[in-house]
């Protein structure tokens, strides 16, 4: 397994990650700005910054196929930065909520964004042709808090979504003229806007941090604040689903999650490294940590000479320098993302965190 | 006085900040009933709690310390829908932390962390481990609570938060010496099963304490 491939770039907390298709450009949301990264021989350096929020920009998204990158903040705006050969250029969307923005997705087919927001909605995003504008509908039904996650099922119309309201549901997201009508699958046939396809909570009632379809889109993952991940196979339109797996673990909570695979999850958060979920629609279980500890050359097993022992003692008055976590991030993982997939596996994915290191793992 | 100076004074007061705009919306989390945000509860009835305290003294006396912990751990007695307040359910809530804790202290020390394995390890183990540090937590509040009136065993009402009742203890003065001894006693015992437990059941296990809503 190669060795993950760390940069640190800023001791800034970072909400957000997003590369764009040919990994040529990062777009990084860091405090009020968005900042793009372009990789020069081993490093990232910045390259521009995208200045146009006036609160905390929360989360950022790059579409792969027109590289268009969409934003959003505290501010309750989201801006859509469209490429051209000035620059970017941003448009706002009316999103028409009073309380901040907090999670922002492209869908699958590009023709929409969805908008989670403190106001107890999301916001679905397309843009209308007759008016040159990016205009919103709102999903608002059954949500009782902050929407925290968002995901797209693969077909671009079932959008799930995770709440304070400690509930993941799976709504329909269908709007006439952008989308096509969809195959009927485990979650819906018939899907006009806002119908809820499923709606599910824990026992112990956790926020929900995360949610993600699988690669096939008949399966949803979902980790909560309880310490705990969650899968749910549906299994017909209106009927119960085959099976909700819950696994409460030992651990801090996840802030993240991403399948690899229909048979394998990937979650990282509080604990400051990613773990493995290994399973199916049998049971799913813990299998074990992303990352190797303890390898060579990890930088901070420094020379136990007799010297750096006493030096150790004069100045911190012990002889262990144990101010480093043995993680390669040194802070809580917000969010993780694919970065190459091959066919419905995930071959590399990336974390970022409070720490303000971005990391290039090897799933 | 200028004309512009009470203008300012009148319009720039900070009493708007002080509206609550969340009463005034309709769909606004302080108007709609929290029951949505977590799992049914349903009442357990006193009759129930003491059959199932029954059982497990019995279990105790017999010398299976494991089945008792067991038996009560699997079927907890949890706040009422009705919410928190200590009317009808609060009874049979106190006799059940009352049955917990005789049961916690009629263990051994050596055989804490086996046995905490042993129940982790089964179907359900952790929902169990849950469980017991609820009623670690709410053990730990009720002596802490209580160290002024008489011992542990006495019901409790939600008394007033005052200064000495909440936070340190240590510093108010102690009324009666032989109660706090015992509170001491019982605490000590509840602080060591927490430790077994947060090494079994890991941090995770705090934290669905905190998130849950379904509290014993």
């Amino acid at each position: 397994m190669a060795a993950p491939e760390v940069h640190h770039l800023f001791h800034n907390p970072i909400a957000d990650h997003s590369f764009s298709a040919d990994h040529k450009t990062l777009a990084i949301a860091r405090d009020t700005t968005v900042e793009l990264y372009s990789k020069v021989g081993n490093a990232f350096k910045l390259k521009d910054e995208l200045k146009g929020h006036d609160k905390t920009v929360t989360s950022i998204d790059i579409a792969p196929n027109s590289g268009r990158i969409v934003s959003c903040s505290q501010d309750r705006n989201a801006l859509v930065w469209e490429p051209t050969p000035q620059g970017y250029k941003p448009t706002l969307v009316l999103l028409r909520i009073n309380r901040a923005a907090t999670f922002v997705r492209w869908s699958p087919s590009e023709t929409k964004f969805a908008v989670g927001s403190g106001d107890r909605l999301i916001a679905v995003c397309y843009f209308e042709e007759e008016n040159d504008w990016w205009v919103s509908k709102h999903l608002k039904k059954p949500i009782r808090s902050t929407v925290t996650t968002l995901a797209w099922h693969p077909n671009s119309v079932l959008l799930a979504a995770g709440s304070t309201d400690a509930h993941a549901r799976v709504f329909s997201s269908f709007i006439k003229g952008v989308d096509a009508r969809p195959e009927p699958t485990a979650w819906g046939e018939r899907l006009p806007f806002n119908t809820v396809c499923g709606e599910y909570m824990n026992n112990s009632a956790g926020w929900v941090h995360s949610v993600a379809f699988s690669p096939s889109g008949d399966a949803l993952a979902y980790a909560a604040h309880d310490s705990s991940i969650t899968v749910v196979y549906p299994s017909a339109p209106e009927q119960p689903p085959k099976a909700v797996i819950s696994i409460n673990t030992q651990l801090l909570p996840f802030m993240s999650l991403i399948w690899n695979g229909e048979a394998e999850i990937i979650a990282a958060g509080y604990d400051c490294e990613a773990f493995r979920f290994a399973g199916g629609i049998d049971g799913w279980q813990l299998s074990g940590t992303v990352e190797v500890k303890g390898r060579p050359g990890l930088g901070d097993q420094r020379e136990e000479s007799a010297l750096n022992m006493f030096r150790q003692m004069d100045l911190k008055g012990k002889t262990k320098d144990d101010t480093q976590l043995k993680t390669v991030h040194q802070n809580t993982i917000t969010m993780i993302r694919p970065y190459e997939t091959s066919g419905d596996s995930v071959r590399t994915f990336t974390s970022t965190g409070v720490d303000g290191r971005i990391v290039i793992w090897t799933a | 006085m200028s004309i512009i100076r009470e203008h300012t004074q009148a319009t720039l007061s900070d009493a708007w900040r002080t509206i609550d705009i969340d009463a005034l919306e309709e769909d606004s989390p302080v108007n709609f009933d929290t029951a949505t945000l977590h799992q049914p509860q349903t009442e357990v009835s006193e009759a129930d709690v003491r059959q199932l305290t029954a059982q497990v003294r019995q279990l105790l006396r017999g010398g299976d310390a494991e089945g008792a912990l067991r038996g009560c751990l699997e079927a907890p007695v949890y706040e009422g829908p009705k919410g928190s307040g200590s009317s009808e359910g609060g009874g049979a809530r106190d006799a059940a932390l009352q049955t917990v804790i005789e049961v916690l202290q009629s263990i051994k020390a050596s055989d804490m962390t086996p046995m905490l394995q042993r129940v982790y390890a089964s179907p359900g183990g952790s929902e169990c481990l849950d469980v017991l540090m609820k009623y670690l937590y709410k053990g730990m509040a009720a002596t802490s609570s209580s160290s002024s009136s008489s011992g542990g065993s006495a019901p409790r009402t939600p008394t007033r938060m005052t200064p000495q009742q909440t936070g340190f203890s240590q510093m108010g003065p102690r009324p009666g010496a032989p109660s706090s001894e015992s509170t001491g006693a019982a605490m000590s015992v509840l602080l060591s099963w927490h430790e077994k437990v947060v090494e079994v059941a890991g941090l995770g296990c705090i934290g669905r304490v905190m998130t849950d809503w379904r509290r014993v």
